[in-house]
């Protein structure tokens, strides 16, 4: 009797230290506040569609494990369409309510602004991790650890945008109308390029529209009167197709020069401009050919979203979407850590991470290579591939 | 430069034109039914995204899409003049009050339908016409002459319709139709759905020269309220006038200010005229 009671025991206990790890797993929320709909959406939905993905990849293959508990990932991605009041509600909800201590997003400056001084209430609690332009002042500065800006920056010595200028000028331009939307980002680049065009010696003229203008064609004909070479306008693809398209269509320009966007409302209107010039963080058209983690980014999207590749939006991928969240988790393993975002910032921009893009970071600012995507008159393709390390 | 003022005098007529079938749709149902029918502007936008939902998503031959986006919008005009505008004829305040609530229904009904993110239809004719070096797109110049004809088809069959006269006797004195025979709850109703058909209409022809997202009608309005009181309420003709000189004014304006303030440039032209003919532009043709 008493050797059944204990072998009953025995094979209790084993029972449960079988089952012991399955319970073990606990369930760790990562947050993002991107605009998923509306006008200034394309690149808050490429990056929450690469997030989830991603999310959905590491739990299908069983997790993670950090010091020695396994977690599983769940995503916490409400839709602000580009509202910082929304964004607002959104972030205090999933600091306060979720407890989540990592968060992807903003994109857009004007979200970032909107929620800044919350989130800088909040330092040291939690991680922002976005491509914002506005997050780059924000970044390495005192108060603002809870900072990492997940995109290239323009300006500087080894910024995307010098390089795209430099670019541009071998191909002879000598002047630029820029057209931007009068808002945060449209204010910050403004500042920015005068500057890159002016170390360059290419004359710039700058006109501004409010956002939700639909018929360009005065201002069109205004920058027009200048004789600039190349129009460099907006910087979602909302309004960049109806600019495109009246551009071309009145035909006062026929090239165009972008650093944010996509090839998108450059294919669509293919048979009328001369040369469409754009900022592209990967070619995916000739990069899957070649690299076998774009390939498998790619089929892994098809498979998971039953759906064409969306291969005009998807460099914006580059930013806080597939590739940070893997280099979260990483930075959580190696810094043994869910907790202590200190020790998981400090992993996670200290070693540079080889996946879709290999990514690397210097501060606080993300800094990974692109190409310089150059279509002329019928969708005819050229791509100058730009490490910014390596330079 | 002199190229650049008639390319941009033209563009204002066109898009001028847009505001103008707007402000028809203003003028019409003021004038009948006693109200400013703000929702309009809705309705246009509805209009718009039934052109674009038939036309890109279902593969409907663009005029197709736009007859029966325009008929829809018409549908929903009389539904919405039998649930509500039939309650407040001739009452300006509640009609005022229900078509701003119309607005946030409409607006936010095809905001979760088909999301915030902007629409676009591949142009159902490209090209553009070009003269003294001037070049207008095909498709804007062909919406503008439809438009202008829609103007004049409707002026017409004021004029020499019964039904357009008894419109006529109406806004004189309902009384005085009423006495005539004149079925004005019918005659009422019919300037109504009429007017959304109108403001359909514009908006099906929007989406072919624009992207559109929910929101596009909200200033459309505006301009075509701006444009019917520049007219002066009432005037047909005015009304289309009235959104051709707000469309030129907005359009010459942004050559040499700021695009940023497009808007304020008919804001600052209907300030000075209402100084100077407070009844509106064209009041003395009614």
């Amino acid at each position: 009797m008493m050797k059944s009671i204990r072998a009953s025991g025995a094979a209790a206990l084993l029972a449960l230290s079988t089952l012991g790890p399955a319970h073990a797993q606990e369930t760790l929320k990562i947050g993002q506040i991107e605009a998923q709909t509306g006008p200034l959406a394309t690149y808050g939905w490429i990056n929450h569609q690469g997030a989830a993905l991603a999310v959905d990849e590491i739990n299908r293959a069983g997790g993670f494990e950090v010091a020695g508990k396994k977690y599983n990932l769940q995503l916490v991605a409400p839709d602000n369409r580009g509202n910082p009041q929304e964004a607002l509600i959104q972030l205090k909800q999933l600091l306060e309510r979720d407890r989540v201590k990592f968060v992807f997003g903003p994109f857009l400056s004007n979200v970032f602004n909107g929620v800044e001084p919350y989130a800088s209430q909040n330092n040291g609690k939690f991680l922002l991790m976005g491509g914002a332009t506005s997050m780059h002042a924000a970044a390495g500065q005192a108060g603002k650890d809870y900072v990492v800006r997940t995109w290239n920056w323009d300006g500087g010595e080894g910024g995307f945008g010098s390089a795209m200028v430099a670019y541009l000028k071998q191909q002879g331009a000598k002047k630029v109308a820029m057209l931007m939307q009068n808002d945060a980002a449209g204010k910050v680049l403004v500042d920015t390029y005068t500057q890159i065009f002016k170390q360059h010696g290419i004359e710039l003229q700058v006109e501004m529209f409010e956002p939700g203008t639909k018929d360009f064609t005065a201002v069109l004909a205004k920058l027009a009167q200048g004789k600039p070479d190349y129009l460099f306008p907006g910087y979602v693809d909302a309004v960049l197709h109806d600019i495109v398209r009246q551009a071309t269509e009145t035909q006062l320009f026929t090239r165009f020069f972008l650093v944010r966007g996509s090839l998108a409302p450059g294919l669509k209107n293919k048979d009328q401009i001369q040369d469409y010039i754009v900022y592209t963080p990967k070619y995916f058209e000739e990069a899957e050919k070649t690299e076998a983690k774009t390939k498998a980014f790619v089929t892994a999207y098809k498979n998971f979203y039953k759906r064409d590749f969306p291969y005009d939006v998807a460099p914006l991928c580059s930013s806080a979407c597939y590739d940070h969240v893997y280099m979260l988790v990483d930075a959580m393993k190696r810094a043994g850590t869910v907790d202590d975002v200190a020790k998981v910032k400090a992993a996670l921009t200290s070693t540079p991470y080889k996946g879709v893009w290999n990514i690397g970071y210097t501060g606080s600012e993300a800094v990974f290579g692109f190409d310089v995507v150059h279509m002329k008159k019928g969708g005819a393709i050229k791509v100058t591939s730009v490490d910014p390390l390596k330079r | 430069m002199s190229q650049v003022i008639v390319g941009q005098l033209l563009n204002g007529v066109i898009v001028g034109t847009l505001y103008g079938i707007i402000a028809l749709g203003v003028t019409l149902t003021f004038a009948i039914t006693g109200i400013v029918n703000f929702a309009l502007g809705a309705f246009m936008m509805l209009g718009a995204y039934g052109t674009w939902y038939l036309a890109a998503e279902h593969g409907l031959p663009y005029p197709l899409a736009v007859l029966v986006a325009t008929l829809g919008t018409a549908v929903l005009g009389l539904v919405a003049d039998r649930a509500l505008f039939r309650y407040t004829r001739n009452d300006l305040i509640n009609g005022l009050l229900v078509s701003i609530g119309l607005i946030a229904v409409l607006d936010n009904v095809v905001l979760m339908i088909f999301t915030a993110t902007p629409q676009a239809l591949d142009p159902p004719l490209t090209g553009s016409i070009g003269f003294l070096g001037v070049f207008l797109p095909k498709m804007k110049v062909v919406v503008c002459l439809l438009l202008i004809l829609t103007v004049a088809g409707t002026w017409l069959a004021l004029q020499r319709t019964w039904m357009g006269r008894a419109a006529f006797s109406y806004a004189q004195s309902a009384e005085g139709a009423k006495l005539m025979g004149v079925r004005t709850e019918l005659l009422q109703s019919g300037v109504f759905v009429y007017s959304t058909a109108l403001a359909g209409l514009g908006g099906g022809f929007y989406a072919s020269l624009y992207s559109i997202d929910p929101t596009i009608g909200n200033l459309y309005v505006l301009k075509a309220v701006e444009a019917a009181i520049l007219a002066g309420i009432g005037s047909i003709p005015g009304a289309l006038a009235g959104g051709i000189i707000l469309g030129a004014m907005e359009s010459i304006g942004a050559l040499y200010f700021p695009l940023s303030f497009r808007d304020a440039y008919g804001l600052v032209l209907l300030v000075l005229i209402l100084l100077l003919r407070p009844s509106g532009l064209f009041a003395a043709q009614r």
